[in-house]
């Protein structure tokens, strides 16, 4: 890990949804973990395991229930109003769904220049002008600025959202599923273009998906989520190599690989049940219902491991680790 | 080799919209053998889903199937009355969707929903049929099948819903079944369980499969063999161990190349397809993958390849292949 200061450091983050009767959703629960000046750090998990939450927590779109969140070193739980919105000129955000993320009543020009007007950065000439560089950097025609976003086919709206976020000239980009509501041979232009703006404007991603390939492909480290906690954080061939917890294990044995040969090979590690619910997590280990590998009552249901280091650079929140088995 | 138990030829499906005819389906043929696991693949809007729908007939408006021949048991689907076509539907054939929360009623227990499937086709008195569903939701894996019977599909978890549809396609021992896309709305580690279900299944049971999806990977998991459908068209099929190792049309090897892989060591940049799929109003003329292909000739341009033998028991509609363009390929850096 570098030993400059990091971006983005998160401390015990927890955010709770009230879920009525007094009860509450606890979509993230107490969550540390930092993002180094221009790494990409991918979050992966199932539906519901507060991954999208947490993304939205980092770029405050989200208040959290308690904890910190240190952009810089300044805690951005602690600003409010405008102190806040001019600190969120360095974070922004690229949504999953390229349809429901764009005004479909105004101009592709008009959607890329609203940042810049918000904060009253650019005006008149200048500001078509950046608007039209914009659109050049992330690969469309820049005389497309006049036409609206029901013109274009999915792959060109993301890249619209993303010249969006890219206006600002943010630090960090909180990517949420970008590529999972496009087809697979668009996919991999958006990886592509995104890689290529990292290195252009060294630019620090979160990339959060539920598609571990895709992850392990632009990430350099990878945090692993499983019911509001993050259950283990490493070096993207690392964790493939040598995952140290189970559900780990259990999501990459899972992901199919386009090779008959490698698919006939592999065996599924199967967990028992479903994921149960936030409103109710289960004591101790949050995973031990479901693992494989778990001892019951103790530790596992009484005591919940904490995310420690286990290997260099390659922490895992499991009782157990050692005797997660390794590679598929 | 057995007889096909289904054989597909020339079909031509197209939806007559105000801003012209969509030749989605544009003169697909293939044969589906007895108990074979068959992938179609391809991006959306290439025609794979229509296929499907067209074996059943069940192409809405404003769509219609405009040529061509579905033989199934020696008479041919397109031409059937409707009621011949009903009496298939769910007997001979099923088919499951992606979403199967949309294709549940909500408001009926799962059990009698399996009942109403078979009812649909035979007379079974009604205790029986509950026996039966109680053995279906077993067959496919339900834990506590004889109480779950009673379950509404709200209590259903994604993957248990998707098991219940998979269910009501098997209560009449079909024997194809067609998955559209079956696993595209679960986890990943509940569609590895689904897609092992439907492997079982196939061997148990040796009702064929015909899965369509966008995944090469879950291709790679179940199918034998496979169809790669683009822009209406199939331009590569065969074994799957053959395409996936050796793809001869350039769409199916940029397709391989631009996913990443779990398994890849090194992070190369991904190939991408640039450009966007064909409007199928007015496809381009010549080959119709040649505006996006890297690796055109003239012909290309101008003369539509049919499938062509490009290797054992494979067929690829290309002009070039890829053994040739990587072999000039190979030269041109050298």
């Amino acid at each position: 890990m570098p030993d400059r200061p990091p971006l983005l450091q998160a401390e015990e983050v927890v955010k709770h949804f009230p879920a009525g009767l007094g009860a509450s959703v606890k979509a993230v629960e107490r969550v540390n973990f930092e993002i180094y000046p221009g790494e990409t750090v991918g979050l992966v998990g199932e539906s519901g395991c507060g991954k999208s939450t947490l993304g939205r927590l980092i770029t405050q779109l989200l208040p959290v229930t308690s904890g910190n969140i240190f952009f810089e070193g300044v805690d951005l739980t602690k600003l409010g109003g405008e102190k806040l919105r001019q600190k969120r000129r360095e974070l922004q955000m690229i949504f999953q769904d390229p349809y429901s993320s764009l005004n479909p009543r105004m101009t592709v020009g008009d959607i890329i220049a609203e940042p810049l007007e918000n904060f009253g950065l650019l005006r008149g000439r200048a500001k078509d002008k950046r608007v039209q560089e914009l659109l050049k950097i992330v690969g469309l025609n820049p005389y497309f600025n006049n036409r609206y976003p029901h013109e274009f086919s999915g792959g060109q709206r993301q890249r619209i959202g993303i010249a969006r976020a890219l206006a600002l000239r943010p630090k960090l980009i909180v990517a949420d599923e970008p590529i999972s509501a496009l087809d697979v041979s668009i996919q991999a232009q958006i990886i592509n273009l995104m890689e290529d703006l990292q290195k252009e404007f060294q630019l620090t991603y979160l990339f959060i998906a539920h598609d571990l390939s895709v992850v392990r492909h632009i990430s350099d480290r990878v945090m692993v989520m499983y019911l509001g906690k993050i259950v283990e954080v490493a070096d993207s061939a690392e964790i493939y190599r040598n995952p140290r917890h189970p559900y780990t294990k259990a999501l990459l044995s899972a992901i199919p690989i386009p090779d008959p040969d490698i698919q006939a090979k592999r065996r599924i590690v199967h967990l028992s049940g479903e994921i149960p619910s936030p409103v109710n997590p289960p004591s101790g280990c949050r995973f031990h219902p479901r693992c494989p590998i778990a001892q019951v009552p103790t530790p596992c249901a009484e005591i919940e491991p904490p995310l420690e280091e286990k290997a260099r650079d390659h922490r895992a929140a499991c009782h157990f680790s050692e005797k997660v088995p390794v590679a598929v | 080799m057995t007889a096909p138990v289904l054989q597909v030829k020339d079909l031509k499906t197209q939806f007559f919209t105000d801003d012209g005819v969509v030749k989605a389906v544009d003169g697909v043929s293939f044969d589906l053998h007895p108990g074979e696991t068959l992938g179609i693949v391809g991006e959306s809007g290439c025609g794979k889903s229509v296929t499907a729908l067209s074996i059943l007939r069940l192409v809405q408006e404003p769509g219609r199937i405009t040529q061509g021949q579905i033989i199934f048991k020696g008479s041919d689907i397109v031409t059937m009355p409707d009621d011949d076509v009903r009496d298939i539907r769910g007997k001979d054939i099923a088919m499951i969707f992606q979403d199967p929360l949309s294709s549940l009623n909500p408001v009926l227990q799962v059990g009698f929903q399996i009942e109403e499937a078979m009812e649909a086709h035979q007379k079974i008195p009604g205790k029986i049929a509950l026996s039966r569903a109680v053995q279906l939701l077993k067959q496919v894996r339900i834990p506590a099948a004889e109480t779950r019977v009673r379950d509404y599909p709200h209590q259903f978890s994604g993957g248990m819903r998707q098991r219940a549809m998979i269910a009501m396609g098997l209560a009449n021992k079909p024997s194809i079944l067609i998955a559209d896309e079956p696993t595209t709305a679960l986890d990943v580690t509940v569609q590895a369980q689904i897609l092992e279900l439907l492997r079982d299944l196939n061997e148990e049971t040796r009702t064929a499969i015909i899965l369509i999806t966008h995944n090469m990977g879950v291709v790679a998991g179940l199918c034998k063999r496979v169809l790669v459908m683009y822009a209406g068209r199939i331009v590569e099929q065969g074994p799957v161990d053959q395409i996936f190792k050796d793809p001869q049309h350039p769409y199916t090897w940029s397709l391989l190349q631009s996913i990443p892989r779990l398994d890849a060591d090194r992070k190369d940049r991904l190939l991408s397809i640039e450009g966007l799929p064909p409007d199928l109003i007015k496809p381009p003329p010549g080959c119709r993958f040649h505006p996006r292909c890297r690796f055109r000739i003239e012909r290309c341009f101008h003369d539509d390849p049919a499938l062509m033998d490009v290797g054992p028991d494979q067929d690829a509609a290309c002009w070039v292949t890829m053994r040739r363009a990587l072999a000039t390929d190979g030269e041109a850096h050298a």
